[in-house]
């Protein structure tokens, strides 16, 4: 088992570089530190969002015969909101025309925009209808409330995400009313007739914005690994110790394997380090024991992709400090393709009949969802292992692209 | 005769570069093959594509009779020019790894590793990591990592570089008793011509890729004259050219060039040569400043093949 050999000596390497270790474990903290400074605090203060509320609802006649405008409903329902055991009101509410309010974002007066269509009430009364099992007198209605915000704006995420949940939760509570009035009635699966267009983020009010941030850090930190063992790789044919070893009767498989075992515990422990400095620093972690560990295995899986990305750069770096800044160069932009410190607007992609967001191609955005659901939202095995599963098998991919590509570049007889 | 290394019509051009020009060498079994040639003349390519780490563009590579491509890997070290090491692990996980790497059974790696140390005078320094050697100790470090799962066959690049004499005296033993004690073939590239001689049976001269001479030391000396070279510095370098051509007239000499800005005179009985060479000196009205007389030596013969141009 010449894997376990490699695996050691790796891990001596990794040890007894003191300076590579240092970066490689302090940078990341370092790093979550001053994000958790910046932003711990953000979104948690219980101060109101300020926000413009467009309202083109026409109204609409229910089957009960009252005739409703859920749009005034709800936009009286938003200025009303107040915190969880507090007097404090949620939004800061102006009502103005499309115009006005987009003006205002522009200006950040306000931090974000509710637009209501014209057939808000028609739309919640389809659904009324649909989960109640009452006739409607209008055709069924889909209606798309827009929320709206400048998404270079870190305020716009609070508002968006408070809004996305407080819009969730006034559908659930007036159909619950509904049912409750018609009990008995059979109730049919209920469809969703009203589709916010932007994507919610947490509906939590006491989220910060470091909550956000602190996964993505250790994405970041994780995808970072890349550089360092694309540094390292190449190091490994610069002082031609590669060349030693290709002339052995070690495969490509003992190298390879032998460098997965302390790369991949590298990232786990990233993982567990960081998620104990966030905690330290406001991180609103859901979960025990069971989640550290879970996420763990998820980070191990991201570092398993970081290492195939790795001996992607290390098999057309020339030297250690190529790899590092085309490293660099590659995980920067994939920090931020796949949300790590701010979500991206959405780009779908059809691909025969399915339609899937482009950046869910990099197997680093499931890892980063799944880090989300299990620390944040406290999620088991059960609700993350779609992300899990997606995450495995990309990495599997990507591994496989970079087991090929090391393997022809630098483990054969040149040419 | 049985042949350890066969090459046949060894070629390999990098664009349109011929860096190796059809290159037949037969390299007997249990010899040290002394591997010379100026810098660029191909030599590191060649041994590169003997060891299997670099494809030739033709030709063909016979180890013990089989090709390169068929043979099982272990059966070749090669002892880089540069040093080819972990920094960060010890003399010993360094050497536990290569035996590793080769399979080297663990019930003898244990001994095997024990020896090497102390063959190459590192058994104190078993447990130090490579980082905190000396030049001379990673030197012998890296050809102890090239032997410990002893091949057939041993290259050493130019394994003397930058080494005291002390440390290259260590080196210069254990190179015989590869030979002597384990009947292996080494091949060695020097630049250091006493060392070639010293070391070698026989030796291979390669410039422009392709081999120009290849017997024994002796032999070779005797190639170019028997007798003595004498060497002049005069007060006025540049009047070099005209004692030349004035020696050149004298009886047994054998050949008169310019080296490094001295006379370099091959000539047999070359003392008796020497009053009529003075007399030329008088003649253009001039001092030696400098005189010696020797024996023929390997770096004569390699200048002689070779020129003295620069090569790179």
């Amino acid at each position: 088992m010449k894997f376990t050999s490699i695996a050691v000596k790796d891990f001596k390497e990794l040890i007894r570089d003191r300076r590579g270790l240092f970066f490689i474990l302090l940078f990341p903290i370092f790093f979550m530190t001053i994000f958790g400074f910046a932003f711990g605090g953000m979104g948690q203060d219980n101060t109101p969002h300020n926000i413009a509320v467009v309202n083109y609802d026409d109204g609409t006649t229910l089957a009960t015969g009252e005739t409703f405008n859920f749009g005034n409903n709800i936009t009286n329902e938003i200025k009303e909101l107040t915190y969880t055991n507090s007097d404090v009101k949620m939004f800061n509410v102006t009502e103005t025309s499309e115009s006005n309010a987009d003006s205002l974002l522009k200006q950040r007066t306000v931090d974000a925009e509710l637009i209501i269509p014209s057939n808000f009430s028609a739309s919640m009364a389809s659904q009324i209808a649909s989960s109640t099992g009452l006739p409607t007198n209008i055709n069924t209605t889909v209606s798309s409330p827009i929320i709206r915000g400048d998404e270079g704006y870190s305020n716009f995420f609070a508002s968006e995400s408070a809004l996305n949940g407080f819009l969730t939760e006034y559908q659930s509570g007036i159909l619950s009313n509904y049912k409750n009035q018609l009990a008995g009635t059979p109730v049919a699966e209920p469809v969703k007739y009203v589709n916010v267009t932007v994507q919610g983020i947490s509906g939590t009010q006491s989220f910060t914005q470091f909550d956000f941030l602190a996964p993505g850090m250790m994405v970041f930190a994780i995808l970072l690994l890349s550089t360092t063992i694309a540094a390292i790789l190449t190091r490994e044919v610069e002082s031609g110790t590669l060349e030693r070893l290709k002339m052995s009767k070690m495969r490509s498989f003992d190298l390879l394997f032998g460098g997965l075992i302390p790369w991949s515990l590298v990232a786990g422990a990233q993982v567990v380090i960081l998620l104990f400095v966030a905690v330290i620093l406001g991180l609103h972690w859901q979960g025990g024991i069971s989640s550290v560990i879970l996420a763990t295995i998820i980070g191990i899986i991201g570092g398993i992709g970081s290492i195939a990305l790795a001996m992607i750069l290390a098999s057309f770096a020339k030297n250690d400090r190529q790899a590092a800044n085309l490293g660099t160069l590659i995980v920067v932009p994939i920090s931020f393709l796949v949300g790590a410190f701010f979500p991206l607007p959405q780009v779908f992609v059809s691909v025969l009949g399915h339609t899937f967001q482009i950046y869910e191609l990099i197997p680093w955005i499931h890892t980063l969802d799944a880090l989300r659901g299990v620390l944040l939202y406290g999620e088991g095995l059960n609700a993350v292992a779609y992300q899990i599963e997606l995450s495995l098998v990309l990495t599997v991919i990507l591994f496989i692209i970079g087991v090929v590509l090391y393997s022809r570049t630098r483990l054969r007889a040149d040419n | 005769m049985d042949y350890m290394i066969e090459t046949v019509d060894l070629t390999k051009k990098f664009d349109d570069l011929i860096a190796v020009d059809g290159l037949n060498i037969k390299i007997r079994k249990g010899e040290v093959f002394g591997f010379l040639g100026p810098n660029g003349a191909g030599k590191t390519t060649s041994i590169r594509m003997m060891v299997g780490l670099l494809k030739p563009t033709s030709g063909t590579i016979l180890i013990d009779g089989t090709d390169i491509k068929k043979i099982e890997k272990g059966k070749i070290g090669i002892c880089p020019q540069e040093l080819m090491l972990w920094q960060h692990l010890t003399c010993k996980e360094s050497l536990n790894l290569m035996a590793d790497m080769y399979e080297v059974p663990k019930d003898i790696r244990n001994q095997r590793v024990d020896e090497l140390l102390k063959d190459l005078f590192l058994t104190e320094k078993a447990n130090t990591v490579v980082s905190n050697l000396s030049g001379g100790m990673k030197r012998r470090l890296n050809l102890a990592l090239s032997v410990v799962h002893e091949p057939d066959i041993v290259v050493l690049d130019e394994p003397s570089e930058g080494l005291d004499p002390q440390s290259r005296r260590v080196l210069w033993n254990y190179i015989r008793s590869m030979r002597d004690v384990q009947g292996k073939t080494v091949i060695l590239t020097t630049h250091l011509m006493d060392e070639a001689d010293s070391l070698s049976d026989r030796i291979g001269i390669v410039d422009h890729g392709k081999l120009i001479r290849l017997d024994t030391p002796e032999n070779l000396k005797k190639e170019i004259g028997e007798g003595d070279v004498v060497e002049i510095k005069l007060s006025d370098p540049s009047k070099n050219l005209e004692l030349i051509t004035e020696i050149k007239k004298i009886e047994d000499i054998i050949s008169v060039i310019e080296t490094d800005g001295r006379i370099n005179i091959r000539a047999l009985n070359a003392v008796s040569k020497l009053p009529k060479i003075m007399q030329f000196v008088e003649k253009i009205d001039l001092r030696v400043d400098d005189l010696s007389v020797r024996q023929n030596t390997l770096e004569d013969v390699f200048i002689d093949l070779t020129g003295t141009g620069l090569r790179e």
